[in-house]
């Protein structure tokens, strides 16, 4: 701790913190331009400093730390005088048409202007012509622009794509981009102080003062990050977020139009959802539900006695029960913040970029601020996180239980608990099925030396394996036995929460009853089932997200159908509101609207409460690794493009990303297609159509096939071989 | 003086008494009274006043509809929107100040971006049912776009009576022939106006 003070005050400050963190962590006010808490201080913008005792000039005080009896003051006459003159020059033939700017009024620039009282633009330069550009969702207005760098610095550090960056020119300088990096997340317009980067979508259609903030969390992914929906006229117009604190992907700032907009209710087909969920055999659903409907089909299922399916939740299950069984507690130690907070990382069986946009970022973020040493070891090189990732390692299709094996093995250094398991393993066997050489994890073991924060990140790929309940008590144990914090990437949305609350059984023959998933009787929150139900952005409740922690949604979109609770109602499961059920979901006993919901000052999430983890017993024997799958011939790898995620994304407007399948030159021979090609194949019994595209930065015999056009995502293996079929013409 | 203003009591010599007959209570009284207004003659007296004044046409009133009293230039009637004096396009920038200081919410604007990716209004406008002519929305206006004009006549069949942006905007042959009216009313610019204005250094 170090001593010092800030205006008189007697202020401590942890090692790191720097004089502005420590200020506005104890409530005091220093005016900043650039600076931005969840990244590196730019320091471009010089509206930050403060006096300090006995030194001459000014400090900056949002990179500097402070020293041991140090007095510092953040306002007077002089200073006043200084920023006063910084804002004159921000200024510079600054266009004054405030009224028709999209920032309408949201404006830092606007507000410092006038708290520095700078009534006139009194210098000027002769201007030039500044061609607006448009760049997919975001356009760019350089004469608006006051080169602040916070949106090239959140797309280099936070988001990780080096798409942005300063065409240097003095007076000339503006932002570029390099657009085939953009991932079109629009983390770049979250952070523009002034109107300079607006969502294209949005631009000039509403003043932000007309709109209604509805705080929630997004409803694509297992972030399930903050964000506020804003409302006008029942219609959701944008998103926004704590850009301060916090981050979104493109899914999440764009695509929030997929609410089912239903004006009146349909007694008849109502009558009939309740009739079949009375004849239903089996109740099919997703992980696109909150946690209250999980725990109301639950119930239901439980007075009716139909079996309750989602398989997807309950491989997850499967994977966490077997993780438990070794960990000695029920959940997975590492958050998204451990993993920005980490020096090293090794990911398995994940598609980063596009299972959990959050996950790369947060490896961009440890990789920028912790210069982390982050290995990927996946079938398929992903040139999207490229400049993330330090060590690829291609592994073989199929053998995720060898290389965690492996991992084991390397990294775990009391293995008396598991003797037998260790001693079965063949290296040369191991080595030579899943194509990982010993050299590698030679590379990964050395860089590890002197690592203070390891992660170990955990996919869909590991989770719906053939053998995941071992891999889950490899995982496990590598928790317990190794300082790595393990993460696992639940697939969907609210996967962990239906993992927690719902008993699943196994789909038998017999009449089903589908929610948002195809079935005799279908509810479908897209509406084409035969009963309409509420979207997630027009509901409340609640997800648990990656982080462990159950957070809140509130309903922004209007909706006046039927829902779930009034189907389970009508069968005598009676409550007036869903969010009812809040407190009784068995973590802990907090009613719905006691759960909060904000940032604080400096940048503390209040979201919900975390889920504890369990201590379970940690004696279960880890399986020899048996034989590996062999995949050979064209295998297609279920993954969708980045920020697609489910039928909910896929109808977004402003969501791009289409359904081909995209393959590497060598795949397109190996397969006998060509690019342009219509084709045809079947994965699980599901048929998909699909046109098929050559990637030239792929390489490998692994095609990319996205999947979100399916209603439910799918617990099997997601890599699979197929028969390609032509069917052009 | 003070004192004048002081005193509130306002009634005691100042007001001028109408002399009123007591009324009458009693029955016979009234019977009496009725007799007397009956064959005093009184109704002719009227009569000839009316007949006098028809044959002079000397006539006192405004022949509402076909004539009308000239409006003064602060009167708030309906809106108008005005155009740019130099290239004859609309004023409006679409800010929606006019939509959010209306104390009645009548006022209802739509924007979008247009091709030459400027804001533009896309639709406007005013429920004359509700609006109460306050003259908020001209005050506030930064374009002196939105104005109130010296249309007064709004009645309707019906209570929610729109009016829309093309129908308040000034016709173009109206502005080429030079006859677009400023307001003078509340909000306008004063005719100092032009000492006050600072201009932004063009220092090149």
């Amino acid at each position: 701790m170090i001593n010092f003070k800030i205006n008189g005050i007697s202020a401590q400050a942890k090692k790191g913190e720097t004089i502005l963190q420590v200020a506005r962590r104890m409530g005091m006010y220093i005016p900043t331009m650039c600076y931005l808490s969840k990244a590196n201080p730019n320091a471009s913008c010089r509206m930050c400093i403060v006096e300090a005792k006995d030194v001459n000039g000014f400090v900056l005080s949002c990179n500097t730390p402070p020293t041991e009896g140090a007095e510092f003051f953040t306002d007077s006459p002089a200073l006043f005088k200084e920023r006063q003159n910084i804002m004159k020059l921000y200024n510079v033939n600054h266009p004054l048409q405030c009224g028709v700017c999209d920032k309408s009024g949201e404006c830092e620039l606007q507000n410092k202007t006038l708290e520095f009282g700078v009534a006139e633009q009194s210098f000027a330069v002769r201007d030039q012509a500044r061609k607006k550009k448009k760049w997919g969702v975001h356009t760019y207005d350089p004469s608006l622009c006051i080169l602040c760098e916070k949106c090239t610095t959140v797309c280099h550090e936070i988001v990780g794509s080096e798409a942005l960056y300063i065409e240097v020119g003095g007076y000339k300088s503006h932002i570029d981009i390099n657009l085939k990096n953009c991932i079109q997340c629009g983390e770049c317009v979250s952070v523009c102080p002034v109107g300079a980067m607006a969502s294209t979508e949005f631009k000039y259609t509403s003043n932000a003062w007309e709109m209604k903030k509805v705080p929630s969390s997004c409803a694509h992914c297992s972030s399930a990050c903050s964000l506020n929906y804003e409302v006008k006229d029942g219609e959701i117009k944008r998103v926004t977020n704590e850009a301060e604190f916090s981050s979104l992907c493109g899914a999440g700032r764009f695509g929030f139009d997929f609410a089912n907009n239903v004006s009146a209710k349909d007694s008849e087909a109502f009558d009939k959802a309740v009739a079949a969920f009375r004849d239903a055999k089996n109740v099919v659903f997703n992980s696109y539900i909150t946690n209250e409907e999980a725990y109301l089909l639950n119930q239901l299922k439980q007075k009716l006695g139909f079996n309750l399916v989602n398989d997807e939740a309950r491989a997850f299950k499967t994977f966490m029960k077997a993780f438990a069984s070794t960990a000695g507690e029920s959940l997975y130690s590492a958050t998204l913040d451990d993993v920005r907070a980490s020096d090293y990382a090794i990911s398995v069986g994940c598609s980063i970029a596009s299972d959990n946009p959050m996950v790369k970022f947060a490896l961009s973020q440890a990789v920028g601020y912790k210069k982390a040493f982050v290995a990927s070891i996946h079938p398929v090189e992903e040139s999207a996180i490229a400049n993330v990732i330090s060590l690829f390692v291609k592994n073989e299709v199929g053998s995720e239980e060898a290389a965690l094996a492996m991992i084991a093995d390397a990294f775990v250094e009391d293995k008396s608990t598991q003797k037998e398991f260790f001693d079965s393993l063949d290296f040369g066997y191991l080595s030579g099925e899943s194509n990982i050489s010993e050299e590698e994890i030679a590379i990964l073991k050395q860089k590890y030396a002197r690592k203070k924060s390891p992660v170990l990140i955990l996919g869909a790929d590991v989770i719906n394996h053939k053998s995941a309940s071992n891999i889950g008590r490899i995982a496990g144990f590598i928790q317990k036995n190794t300082q790595f914090k393990v993460l696992v990437v639940p697939p969907v949305t609210n996967t962990f929460g239906v993992s927690l609350i719902c008993d699943l059984d196994e789909k038998t023959a017999g009449y089903t009853v589908g929610y948002n998933v195809k079935g005799d009787f279908t509810l479908s929150a897209k509406g084409d089932g035969d009963l309409d139900m509420p979207a997630l952005n027009s509901q409340e409740g609640t997800f648990v997200n990656i982080d462990k922690d159950l957070v809140v949604l509130n309903a922004a979109a209007s909706y006046k159908g039927y829902e779930l609770n009034d189907i389970a109602s009508a069968l005598g499961v009676k409550t007036q509101n869903v969010i009812d059920y809040t407190s009784k979901l068995g973590f802990k006993d907090v009613e719905f609207d006691d759960l909060e919901n904000y940032y604080d000052n400096v940048g503390n999430a209040y979201r919900g409460y975390k889920i504890e983890s369990k201590s379970t017993s940690a004696d279960a024997k880890i399986q020899e690794v048996t034989e590996l799958g062999e995949y050979n011939g064209s295998v297609v790898y279920d993954r969708d493009p980045i920020s697609q995620f489910s039928p909910f994304t896929k109808d977004c407007k402003q969501i791009k990303g289409n359904l081909d399948l995209i393959g590497s030159e060598q795949f397109s021979i190996a397969a006998k297609i060509k690019s342009g090609d219509n084709v045809k194949f079947s994965v699980n019994g599901v048929e998909f159509v699909r046109h098929f595209r050559v990637d030239r930065h792929m390489k490998g015999t692994v095609a990319y096939n996205p999947v979100f056009d399916i209603d439910s995502k799918t617990s099997e293996y997601r890599y699979n071989q197929v028969k390609i079929e032509v069917i052009n013409g | 003086m003070l004192e004048d203003f002081k005193n509130r009591n306002v009634s005691e010599d100042t007001y001028y008494k109408v002399d009123i007959e007591a009324y009458p209570v009693t029955g016979w009284d009234k019977f009496k009274r009725v007799v007397q207004r009956t064959f005093k003659g009184e109704l002719f007296v009227g009569l000839w006043v009316v007949m006098r004044e028809m044959i002079d046409f000397k006539i006192h009133t405004v022949q509402y509809p076909e004539e009308k009293m000239p409006i003064g230039p602060r009167y708030r009637a309906i809106h108008e929107m005005k155009r740019l004096l130099e290239s004859n396009t609309e004023r409006c920038i679409g800010c929606g100040l006019c939509e959010k200081i209306c104390i009645s919410n009548c006022i209802k604007i739509d924007t979008k971006i247009d091709q030459n990716s400027r804001k533009e209004v896309s639709e406007y406008s005013i429920n004359l049912g509700r609006c109460i002519f306050c003259g908020y929305c001209a005050e506030v206006c930064p374009e002196l776009a939105i104005t109130h004009g010296g249309r007064y006549e709004n009645a309707s069949d019906q209570r929610e009576h729109f009016v829309m942006y093309e129908d308040m905007l000034t016709p173009i042959d109206v502005m080429k022939a030079n006859a677009q009216k400023e307001f003078e009313g509340f909000g306008a610019i004063t005719p100092h106006e032009d000492e006050r204005v600072k201009k932004t250094p063009l220092a090149y």
